[in-house]
C-alpha cells in the first residue's frame, strides 16, 4: 500500500498528530506545555505566585521600557549592561588563574600535597559567603561583584586543569623521556590534546558558577545591575518583578550554556571514545569521582 | 575570628541551627527521592520519558542557585519550608539521572530468567530492578549532598528565621567579619563531615554489591 492511499484513509491524521506527540519532539513539546500549565496551577493556588501571564508580561514592560504601573519605568538594558562587563572581567580573570593553579597542580605532586586542601574549602565554600565577605571588604560597588566571580569560579577551573593534566597517561610520558622528546613537542601533541576538554569543562563550570556569583553580590551589595534591580522588586514586594527576573537569569545562562558552552565543550570532547551515557555527558561531568567534579559551586 | 568560632561553640544554640538546617536538608532529600526515584525509573525505561523529562533534568545543572532560592521565598515566604523546596528540587534531577543510568545497567538476564520463570512484574521490581536502583538513587543523593547543602544555606539566607543560613546573614547584618567566617567555618567542617560519612554509610548499604568491582 502506497503512501498516497495511506492518506485517504479516514483516521491518517489522528495517527500522525499521535505519533508527532509520541516523538521525541512530541515529548518534550508536552513537557513544555506540562510546565506552564503546573506553573499556572501553583500560581492560582498561591496567592504570591504570578502567573506565567503576569511574568511575561512584566517582563516585556522591563526588557522595552515599558511602564510598571507608574512606579518606574522598565530598565533592562540599563542593569543587564553594568552586569555583563562585571561578570566578563571575573571569569577572564578566574579562568587564568584556574589554569595557571590546575596546571601547577596537575604537574607537581609537592603543589598538590600543598593546595589540595586549600582547594578543597574553596570548592566547598558558597559563592554567598564570597559576596558578603567581598561586600564588607569593598563596600558597595563594582569589586564585589568581580571579586566574587573570581574568587568562586577560580577553584572549579583550577580541579578540573588539574584533572586533564593527571589525564596525560604515564606511559606516554615515560616513552617521550626514554625518546627524549622535545619541550614543546609534548606540550602540544601530549600535554593539550589531554587537557583541552578539560578546558572547556572548567570553563563552562565557571560561567555557571560565575553568573550566580555575579547575581549574588549584586544583590547584596551593588547599587545597580540585574541583580540588584531583582532586590528593587523584591524590596517593593512586587513578586512579579521578582520572579520575572528569575526567568530572565535562567534564559540568559540557558542561551550561553546551550548556544556557545555545550558546542564547544562537545567538540573538544570528540576525539574521545563515547561516554556509557549521554545524559552524563551532556551534564557535563567528566568524571564522577568525588563530589568535587560533580557539585556546582553554587 | 578563633574568639567567635569559640564564643559560638561556648554559647550552645549552635548545635540548634546545624541541626534545623540539616533536618530541613534531610525532608528536603526525602522529598527529592520519592519524586526522583519514580521519575528516573520512567526515563531508565521508556524514551518517551525520557525525552519529556531530558530538558528539564540537564538544564537543571546550570540554574544559578540564587533562583531556586527566589522560587522558595515566593511560594512559601519565610518559613520552614523554603529551604526544604530548594533542596528537593536542585537535588531531585541528581537522583534522577542516576536511577536511569542505574536501570540501563540491570542484568537483562536476570530479569528474562524471572519471566521465564514465570515470576510476576511486581516481584522483578521487589527483587530485581529496586535492589539495582538503590545504590544508584544513593549516589545521586551523595553527589548532590554539597549542592544541596548549600543552596538550603542560601535560601535560609535570603528567607528563614532560623539555621546556618539565618545565622550567617545575621552576621553580616552586623558587619561582622569574624562572625561570617566563624560561622562559615564550621559549615565547610560539617559539609567535609558528612560528605565523608555518607561515602561510608553508602560501601556499608552496598557492600553485597562486591560483585561489581569483582567485575
Amino acid at each position: 500500500m502506497s503512501a498516497a492511499t495511506m492518506s485517504r484513509q479516514p483516521g491518517f491524521a489522528n495517527s500522525s498528530i499521535g505519533r508527532a506527540l509520541r516523538s521525541s519532539w512530541g515529548a518534550r513539546v508536552t513537557s513544555y506545555v506540562a510546565f506552564v500549565v503546573a506553573w499556572q496551577i501553583v500560581g492560582a493556588s498561591f496567592f504570591r505566585v504570578p502567573t506565567p501571564w503576569e511574568t511575561l508580561d512584566f517582563i516585556w514592560r522591563e526588557v522595552s521600557g515599558g511602564d510598571h504601573g507608574g512606579v518606574r519605568p522598565g530598565q533592562f538594558w540599563e542593569h543587564f549592561s553594568a552586569t555583563v562587563p562585571r561578570f566578563a572581567i571575573g571569569i577572564s580573570v578566574a579562568f587564568v588563574i584556574g589554569v595557571v593553579v590546575g596546571l601547577l597542580i596537575g604537574s607537581f605532586s609537592f603543589v598538590r600535597a600543598l593546595l589540595s586542601d586549600v582547594l578543597l574549602v574553596f570548592l566547598a565554600l558558597p559563592a554567598i559567603i564570597w559576596a558578603f565577605l567581598t561586600v564588607m571588604w569593598f563596600g558597595l560597588g563594582w569589586e564585589a561583584p568581580v571579586y566574587t566571580v573570581i574568587l568562586s569560579a577560580a577553584p572549579f577551573v583550577a580541579v578540573n586543569v588539574a584533572q586533564g593534566v593527571r589525564a596525560v597517561s604515564p606511559e606516554l610520558r615515560r616513552m617521550s623521556d626514554a625518546f627524549g622528546v622535545p619541550r614543546n613537542r609534548r606540550i602540544r601533541s601530549m600535554l593539550l590534546p589531554a587537557i583541552t576538554g578539560y578546558l572547556f569543562t572548567g570553563l563552562r563550570f565557571a560561567v555557571i558558577i560565575g553568573w550566580n556569583a555575579v547575581l549574588l553580590a549584586e544583590w547584596f551589595g551593588a547599587v545597580d545591575g540585574v541583580g540588584w534591580r531583582a532586590r528593587l522588586w523584591y524590596d517593593a514586594a512586587r513578586y512579579k518583578g521578582f520572579v520575572g527576573w528569575a526567568i530572565i537569569f535562567i534564559v540568559f545562562i540557558f542561551l550561553l550554556d546551550g548556544l556557545v558552552l555545550s558546542p564547544l565543550q562537545r567538540r573538544a570532547f570528540r576525539w574521545r571514545a563515547s561516554p556509557s551515557s549521554d545524559l552524563k555527558a551532556e551534564v557535563g561531568a567528566v568524571d564522577t569521582e568525588s563530589f568535587t567534579n560533580t557539585a556546582i559551586g553554587l | 575570628m578563633w574568639n567567635e568560632i569559640l564564643e559560638i561553640v561556648r554559647g550552645g544554640s549552635w548545635a540548634d541551627d546545624f541541626l534545623i538546617s540539616i533536618s530541613k536538608t534531610f525532608m528536603g532529600f526525602m522529598i527529592a527521592l520519592i519524586v526522583g526515584v519514580p521519575v528516573g525509573y520512567m526515563m531508565g525505561r521508556a524514551g518517551y520519558w525520557k525525552a519529556f523529562f531530558h530538558d528539564g533534568v540537564v538544564g537543571a545543572g546550570s540554574i544559578p542557585g540564587i533562583v531556586y532560592a527566589i522560587i522558595a521565598l515566593v511560594i512559601f515566604g519565610i518559613g520552614f519550608q523554603g529551604p526544604i523546596l530548594a533542596v528537593g528540587l536542585i537535588s531531585m534531577p541528581f537522583i534522577a539521572l542516576n536511577v536511569a543510568e542505574g536501570l540501563e545497567g540491570v542484568d537483562r538476564d536476570l530479569l528474562s530468567m524471572s519471566t521465564a520463570f514465570g515470576r510476576s512484574d511486581r516481584q522483578a521490581l521487589r527483587h530485581i530492578l529496586i535492589p539495582s536502583i538503590m545504590p544508584f538513587a544513593f549516589a545521586g543523593v551523595r553527589l548532590s549532598f554539597a549542592i544541596a547543602w548549600k543552596v538550603e544555606a542560601l535560601t535560609e539566607v535570603f528567607g528563614s528565621s532560623n539555621g546556618v543560613g539565618f545565622q550567617i546573614r545575621f552576621a553580616f547584618q552586623g558587619f561582622s567579619i569574624a562572625g561570617v567566617l566563624a560561622w562559615t567555618l564550621m559549615f565547610i567542617a560539617l559539609l567535609l563531615l558528612i560528605e565523608r560519612g555518607l561515602a561510608i554509610v553508602e560501601r556499608w548499604l552496598f557492600r553485597w554489591r562486591t560483585w561489581e568491582q569483582a567485575a
